[in-house]
């Protein structure tokens, strides 16, 4: 039940944040270092949930089962900083999980 | 607003500058819709997470975190602080739809995300307020419907995916290289290390109070870079 209620009160506050400035209008000016602020969250956020997404994954593999995971998250890492395109972690790394596992558990 | 008829051309044109930021968007709404498929939440109320939240990394982090068993304060909380953007595009909206209808304001807020503001606002300059209404909201519904047609597409096929294929491994991937890209600048270098790292320390927090934690002290970090420029 109350993921249902999360999901309505996230997209409710959402939609308020949408509204805000629209209906409040004309004279709010934001303040700037709030304006840097902004741009800022969505690389933390991004970082944050990666780097705990692949501490979940890792958990209670051991060093050898945490080794495929965390092989693949380099592979990715290093397809990006050549690419420069963030969708190479995903081509790149998920075929590198699929071999490291293979060869780990052969 | 101008008649609908005199702006099926400009609607048109705002749906055909909307093409192509669907290469990034559909690819992002597939990798929401696998996550919702193998969370432990249900793959509705997942789905769900993109016509309430419709903003890609809020849906992610609330799908992620519930299926963490995170507390329900704790998710919406951190989903409304990676919404927090969505404060300053409406600003920025507020100046070219002062004066339209009520109702016209209540659906363009709703259709308010990344992409649809930077079409919305290429129309707006181009094309003047009359015409940019119909170019932004000829983008917004394209954007709308293949953002909700992706992630029902990655909850179908995430669904009946082998387990072997380690799908879930997709989102930790997909959030590295999205935060990778961004190193170049050094304030957002700062914010992606400090938050990396604080999620790490923080991965036994209570309640997953980790995420909001490491947000918190990337955004800190990344301002503090800035300042000393």
């Amino acid at each position: 039940m109350s993921t249902w209620i999360v999901i309505v009160a996230a997209g409710l506050g959402s939609y308020l944040f949408r509204l805000s400035m629209i209906l409040l209008t004309s004279r709010i000016t934001m303040p700037p270092y709030l304006e840097r602020a902004s741009g800022l969250v969505a690389p933390a956020a991004f970082a944050a949930l990666a780097a705990a997404g692949v501490a979940a994954a890792c958990s209670g593999l051991g060093m050898t089962g945490a080794a495929a995971p965390l092989a693949a998250v380099a592979a990715a890492v290093i397809a990006v900083l050549r690419t420069g395109s963030p969708q190479a972690a995903i081509l790149v790394g998920m075929p590198a999980l699929w071999v490291a596992t293979a060869l780990l558990s052969s | 607003m101008n008649s609908l008829r005199a702006d099926r051309s400009d609607i048109a044109a705002g749906a055909g500058a909307m093409v192509p930021w669907l290469a990034g968007i559909v690819p992002f709404g597939l990798v929401i819709g696998v996550s919702a498929a193998q969370a432990d939440v249900p793959t509705l109320a997942g789905w769900l997470t993109g016509p309430l939240i419709y903003a890609g990394s809020s849906q992610l982090a609330t799908i992620g975190m519930l299926d963490g068993g995170a507390a329900p304060v704790v998710v919406v909380a951190s989903a409304l602080i990676i919404n927090i953007r969505l404060i300053f595009y409406s600003a920025t909206m507020a100046r070219y739809w002062r004066g339209t209808p009520r109702w016209w304001r209540l659906v363009a807020a709703y259709l308010i995300v990344d992409p649809s503001v930077a079409v919305g606002l290429d129309g707006y300059q181009r094309l003047g307020r009359g015409r940019g209404h119909a170019h932004y909201l000829g983008g917004a519904v394209v954007l709308w419907v293949s953002w909700l047609a992706a992630i029902a597409a990655g909850a179908m096929v995430g669904a009946s995916l082998p387990a072997w294929l380690h799908l879930e491994f997709v989102i930790p991937l997909y959030l590295a290289g999205q935060a990778v890209a961004k190193l170049a600048k050094p304030a957002q270098r700062r914010a992606i290390v400090a938050a990396a790292t604080v999620a790490l320390l923080a991965l036994s927090a209570p309640l997953q109070l980790g995420t909001a934690l490491a947000i918190a002290a990337g955004v800190t970090a990344g301002l503090t870079a800035e300042v000393r420029r």
